[in-house]
């Protein structure tokens, strides 16, 4: 299918679909040619996609407490 | 539990832990919490493991124990997480807080100028402040990185569920974030601090 031109609207409706790649590949290259064309969606595209990127960045993986796991298993030796 | 059954629980288990706690941590307010909501899980995983299909997804099992002992705890207390106003507008929240508040012709890069002000810990605080129902959606995305279907896996709800809980959670988190950085002092109401 041909992609077809997308206004602002369209584009923002569609901008967390496009952000968590769920959207086929005719609604991907609309979103895209939009994108690339529109400074403010642009803008406002890349926003939205480094907060997510900060945000898993400063999340990440976390120090499990020393003796975490021999507490647990001293909790289910009591069970 | 036979023997070998304990065996392959503490196998699984320990293959387990360590994301697992990183998931109590963002449903938790400190790390206290975060610990016994682990143990919880943990305790409720060792006496239902008779119920675990073997060559299914563990970890995604565990999950849906921990959030099931997650929401007994929130129904039990009902200490966090205020109602939203479903119609409340927030697209693009921490986008126009961060250009009202003059971020954008300061920087490139307005996202990162705000989050680098936040500590990981506070991040997480923002997401335990959330709702139950998009905690653990929320969570799940960003600390797992985890697909629709593995979101769907865990809280047993359809993709399209998963789709606006994410949607719907993720602006829940920018406002969070927002008054977060506001209660520590790291954005004024006008001006970039």
């Amino acid at each position: 299918m041909k992609p077809s031109r997308l206004s602002c609207e369209e584009t923002f409706l569609r901008l967390d679909d496009y952000l968590d790649r769920r959207l086929d590949e005719t609604e991907r290259t609309e979103v895209e040619l939009h994108l690339a064309t529109c400074e403010v969606c642009a803008r406002e595209y890349q926003f939205e996609s480094r907060v997510i990127a900060e945000v898993k960045s400063k999340l990440g993986r976390v120090d499990v407490p020393a003796g975490l796991a021999e507490r647990v298993a001293k909790r289910l030796a009591g069970a | 539990m036979t023997p070998a059954d304990r065996s392959t629980f503490d196998r699984l288990f320990a293959e387990v832990l360590s994301p697992a706690y990183g998931l109590a941590l963002s449903l938790s307010k400190n790390a206290t919490e975060a610990e016994d909501l682990v143990q919880e899980a943990a305790l409720a995983a060792f006496k239902g493991f008779g119920t675990f299909q073997p060559g299914t997804n563990f970890k995604a099992w565990f999950y849906r124990i921990l959030t099931h002992c997650h929401y007994y705890r929130y129904r039990r207390t009902k200490s966090r997480g205020e109602a939203v106003p479903l119609d409340e507008d927030l697209d693009l929240y921490l986008y126009r807080r961060t250009a009202e508040a003059g971020f954008h012709s300061q920087s490139e890069d307005p996202a990162a100028v705000l989050l680098d002000k936040l500590t990981s810990e506070q991040i997480r605080s923002a997401v335990a402040s959330l709702p139950p129902e998009f905690q653990v959606a929320v969570a799940l995305f960003f600390l797992e990185e985890a697909s629709y279907e593995e979101i769907a896996e865990v809280l047993e709800i359809p993709l399209g569920t998963v789709r606006s809980r994410l949607h719907r959670g993720r602006k829940l988190l920018q406002k969070a974030l927002w008054q977060v950085a506001q209660e520590y002092g790291l954005v004024g109401e006008g001006v970039a601090t």
